[in-house]
């Protein structure tokens, strides 16, 4: 178990943030039951009244978790040091079976709370509460996989066995790497890829029809069971490697492999095509007001693109070395923290991006009819603003870099 | 204007201390007239006013503002509504202690979001109307009774409402202050305010500017009658 | 924007009622700060002299063989360092002879080492600013020295290390090999250990295992690996230290927690009043969250700034009696600055978040306050 402060400060905020949302949860459930606006009854006004309550909990969750996930990094870069032959964030993340798995619920979670706070601003315009029940539904959903995170990030920091020197008898480490499990050459790639795969679209195909029918809530808690055991699964099926550099160069084979062995030019073509459409698609929607979902589309597309190209292509320009694909060394000061600007940019234009897409089904309701056109419209601008200054700095970077 | 229908509230719903301040009420609120509810402490008038202020939710019924109903809406709603519409005068003045008579007469803006400095000039209008101009930076502790009436006055009118709700307005006050209040009463009036006053002081219920005197007891009206 | 002026005006008023109960806010404000204080000065401080371990590790060799004889450091005999020259990838070896002299009149552990150029001569000595305190010796003067074999040694003192090493430096003595070995009675043919350096980083482990091979009586232990332990070692104190600290911000938080929670009447009827002249459940609510987020800021900001003033201009003065023990030789050190967002954030999660989430409720407790009671007078 490693003292370091910033890992007790991780596991602490984490503890309290799933503290609040089981908290919250449990209201959640008594207001998906009992809500009824037409009665003035005191127990509608005690409900309304705790709706406060948890719209507060849940704007520290997000803050919360945004905080943690650059937290979360820089404390996985700093402990490097404690193992041989991990350089960066990416060694050390890759240590155990838990690293990985939660930085993905991290970003996950801090995706849904962001949704979430978008839904509620929403809902707060109309006076039916027209979007309750939609609202209650998603911070449900939100709970369990921030409980995973948790546990996930605790199991985490548990499993370390730092390589110092223990016994003064001998003290030697090395390319042999601290661990058993299968090396790179037997890992089942394909298998696992597919499984991943298929348990993600499970849960966002149930987890979206939960959310917006209210129906099979308990399939939906099924499936994010199931990618749990995937995600565990996959996580200790990567072998503790030594070097982030054989994780992330194109020598060896693996799924990150495939991700930072793709051809730059045709990948930076591709993202340059996704972010032109999501452009012109936001503008045709500021204009026209029609579009949402094509432009939710778009901009899902442009991040995904964007979380790839970052990998395997813009990054190879920053650090002027064709082999280095590291997505983490880009936080670093001698690269000026532009990897903070980058990822910041293209996560807060994903989230803006993923909002209009996630309001687009409620055009209808009456009590929404002025506000929420207006606030997808100020989704889509806030979003072709990140993306903006996200293609922006990242051409700016590829035109100075030392590569070309 | 203001329309109420069927309105019931209980207090304590369930629970052993259960009690019902309004039952059935029906009552229409004219605009442009100064309505007094009349009756014994226990009544409900305390109760009838802060629903008719949109300050609580009936337990049951509806309440119609302007042909709007407005029983169900989110506090939110409410609230913006009741600031714009409503000014309050309460019994006890219930002004903030420790802020200045100008900051007191702003408070009710603040949620408005409105400029600071426009704000400002328009409270200080409204003291200068009531001859307060001199004590706007002045804290509220050192006013005298008839002072403080005013600044309360002048808070229930900063935001321009419609109707001015006052409970109790002369329980603390002495003939000559009664007086003078209800002479402000019907210039506001004259201006085009609806007035609503909860009392049970002789001087207000029967005073000759009066419209309209509602009496209750026990929680429902007994009498609705109308004085020219 | 309506409710940029909407969040000022909130502000405005949060302000001035905080200042309007200065006496309660006041000393709150006081715990928080030390609270703050205390753990940022640990932080500040540990992350400070790792990095100075850092630093100096930089210089050091790439690779130390001792010798190991039944489980304990042993001298090492010089004829090693020939095979080790022939391992490929060994760029220099060399012997070094460092050791520890008790020095019975003051009762201090004094380091000696004979570093590569020593440039003062036989019989001279260069004695870091500690050795010198504790001496009282100066330059010019003779310190006297009992050698191994119960003979008297007398070394004078050429110079006196520069305080701006006193970190590392304090307890040393840098002497010449000749006097080194007449001290300690080390014979010609050995060292203490032997110093390798190696041209290529990613060589280092293959060239220790073959050292270990051939002179299977050796260790060889490599730079990194002391790094790392330090590291380590500096992470768990100051983790530890963090620990135990917790308790004082456990009760912290339940003092925040009661402080917030418990409206007196005067609060209550105030908020009343806010909510019966036309504020709304979610206008209290920010108020609340404003004035908890202002002393949270004041807090953090005094306690952080308190603590980086304690630890980089009085070197964390408070921490000597502990760090102190019984050493007689404690250093009179200037620490480098240096603190990072990181760390920062940890700090942020430590306090700023647990006041946080313990004062959510008490804050929606009061903005939920009915102003029905109010209108009741």
């Amino acid at each position: 178990m490693i003292f370091h402060p910033d890992v007790i400060a991780l596991l602490t905020g984490s503890l309290l943030t799933g503290a609040m949302l089981i908290y919250a949860a449990f209201f959640a459930l008594m207001i998906l039951r009992r809500w009824d606006l037409a009665s003035g009854s005191e127990l509608q006004v005690s409900l309304e009244r705790r709706t406060y309550l948890i719209a507060t909990f849940m704007a520290f969750v997000c803050t919360f978790q945004m905080l943690s996930l650059f937290l979360f990094i820089k404390t996985a870069d700093g402990l490097s040091v404690l193992f041989s032959g991990a350089m960066c964030a990416a060694g050390t993340l890759n240590l155990n079976g838990f690293g990985y798995p939660t930085l993905i619920m991290k970003l996950l979670t801090f995706v849904l709370a962001g949704l979430w706070l978008i839904v509620n601003h929403t809902d707060n315009q109309g006076y039916d509460y027209p979007l309750i029940r939609v609202k209650y539904r998603l911070l449900l959903a939100t709970a369990p996989l921030l409980v995973i995170e948790a546990a996930l990030q605790t199991g985490y920091f548990l499993s370390f066995q730092p390589n110092v020197i223990t016994s003064c008898c001998g003290s030697l480490f090395g390319a042999e790497g601290n661990g058993a499990a299968a090396t790179l050459n037997d890992l089942p790639v394909f298998p696992l890829l597919l499984a991943l795969v298929v348990a993600l679209a499970l849960i966002v195909a149930s987890g979206i029809y939960f959310i917006w029918y209210g129906r099979c809530g308990d399939l939906f808690a099924a499936f994010v069971i199931v990618l749990t055991e995937v995600v565990v699964q996959w996580g200790f099926f990567f072998a503790p490697k030594s070097h982030c550099d054989i994780l992330f160069s194109t020598a060896a084979r693996s799924i990150a492999q495939t991700v930072a062995a793709a051809p730059v030019f045709p990948l930076l073509t591709a993202l340059a095509i996704a972010f032109a459409l999501t452009l012109a698609c936001g503008g045709y929607l500021l204009g026209y007001g029609r579009g949402g979902g094509l432009f939710a589309a778009f901009s899902t597309a442009t991040l995904a693109w964007g979380c790839i190209a970052l990998i395997s292509a813009i990054s190879v320009y920053i650090y002027a070395l064709p082999t280095h694909h590291c997505p983490f060394c880009i936080l670093h000061r001698e690269y000026g923290y532009i990897g903070y600007i980058l990822w910041g940019t293209l996560l807060c234009g994903g989230v803006a991006g993923l909002g209009v897409g996630a309001l687009q089904p409620f055009r209808g309701i009456d009590s929404l009819t002025t506000a929420l056109p207006a606030i997808q419209r100020r989704l889509t601008r806030t979003a072709m603003i990140f993306y903006g200054a996200f293609g922006g700095v990242t051409l700016w970077q590829i035109m100075i870099s030392k590569l070309i | 204007m203001i329309e109420l229908l069927n309105v019931h509230k209980t207090f304590n719903q369930g629970k052993p201390n259960e009690h019902v301040a309004i039952r059935d009420v029906t009552l229409a609120i004219a605009s442009r007239r100064i309505t007094v509810l009349k009756g014994p402490s226990g009544s409900g008038k305390t109760t009838l006013l802060s629903i008719l202020g949109g300050m609580a939710r009936p337990t049951a019924g509806r309440i119609l503002l302007f042909g709007r109903e407005i029983t169900s809406l989110p506090e939110r709603f409410l609230t913006e509504i009741r600031r714009g519409t409503f000014g309050f005068i309460f019994q006890h003045f219930n002004l903030v202690m420790g802020i200045s008579v100008l900051e007191n007469v702003m408070l009710p803006a603040y949620p408005r979001g409105e400029s600071h400095l426009l704000l400002r000039q328009r409270a200080l209008a409204l003291l200068k109307m009531f001859g307060l101009a001199a004590r706007s930076a002045a804290p509220v502790e050192g006013l005298s009774g008839g002072e403080m009436q005013r600044v309360a006055i002048a808070r229930a009118l900063i935001n321009d409402p419609q109707v001015i709700i006052a409970d109790e307005p002369t329980a603390h006050l002495d003939t000559g202050l009664s007086a003078e209040f209800m002479e402000q009463m019907a210039r506001l009036r004259e201006e085009g305010k609806t007035i609503i006053m909860a009392s049970h002081d002789p001087l207000v219920c029967e005073a000759a500017i009066v419209n309209r005197v509602v009496e209750m007891r026990d929680g429902r009206l007994s009498a609705a009658g109308v004085l020219p | 924007m309506g409710s940029i002026e909407k969040q000022r005006s909130i502000i405005d008023f949060t302000l001035a009622s905080l200042l309007r109960r200065k006496g309660k806010n006041a000393a709150f404000l006081a715990v928080y700060t030390l609270v703050v204080f205390s753990l940022a000065s640990v932080m500040f401080f540990s992350q400070a002299l790792r990095k100075e371990a850092v630093a100096l590790l930089a210089d050091a060799p790439e690779l130390v063989v001792q010798r190991m004889v039944a489980g304990r450091h042993d001298l090492i005999p010089l004829s090693y360092v020939e095979k080790i020259r022939d391992i490929r990838g060994v760029r220099a070896v060399r012997g070094r002879l460092w050791g520890y002299y008790y020095d019975s009149l003051s009762g201090a552990n004094y380091t000696l080492l004979v570093p590569e150029g020593f440039t003062w001569g036989a019989g001279n000595i260069a004695v870091g600013q500690g050795v010198a305190r504790s001496s009282m010796a100066v330059k010019g003067d003779v310190m006297p020295f009992r050698t191994y074999d119960g003979r008297l040694a007398r070394l004078r003192v050429a110079g006196v290390l520069p305080s701006s090493t006193e970190l590392v430096s304090s307890d040393l003595i840098l002497l010449s090999a000749e006097d080194f070995r007449i001290l300690f009675g080390v014979p010609r043919r050995v060292a203490t250990d032997l110093s390798v350096e190696v041209a290529n980083p990613a060589e280092i482990s293959t060239i220790a295992r073959k050292i270990a091979m051939m002179l299977p009586d050796t260790r060889p232990i490599a730079r990194e690996e002391i790094l790392r332990t330090y590291d380590a070692v500096f992470n768990w104190r100051s983790g530890i230290l963090l620990l135990i600290l917790s308790g004082a911000l456990l009760a912290f938080i339940i003092f925040a927690w009661d402080k917030a929670a418990g409206l007196s009447s005067e609060e209550r009827k105030e908020i009343g009043i806010l909510k019966a002249i036309g504020w709304d459940t979610g206008d209290v609510l920010a108020m609340k969250l404003w004035e908890g987020a202002s002393v949270s800021l004041t807090a953090f900001l005094a306690g952080v700034i308190l603590a980086y003033l304690h630890v980089f201009t009085t070197s964390a003065i408070l921490f000597e009696p502990v760090l102190k023990g019984w050493s007689v030789l404690y250093p009179k050190f200037r620490l480098t600055p240096y603190i990072d967002l990181a760390q920062l954030a940890a700090l942020f999660f430590l306090t700023v978040v647990p006041y946080a989430v313990a004062t959510i409720i008490p804050a929606w407790r009061a903005a939920t306050v009915d102003p029905d009671a109010v209108m009741r007078g």
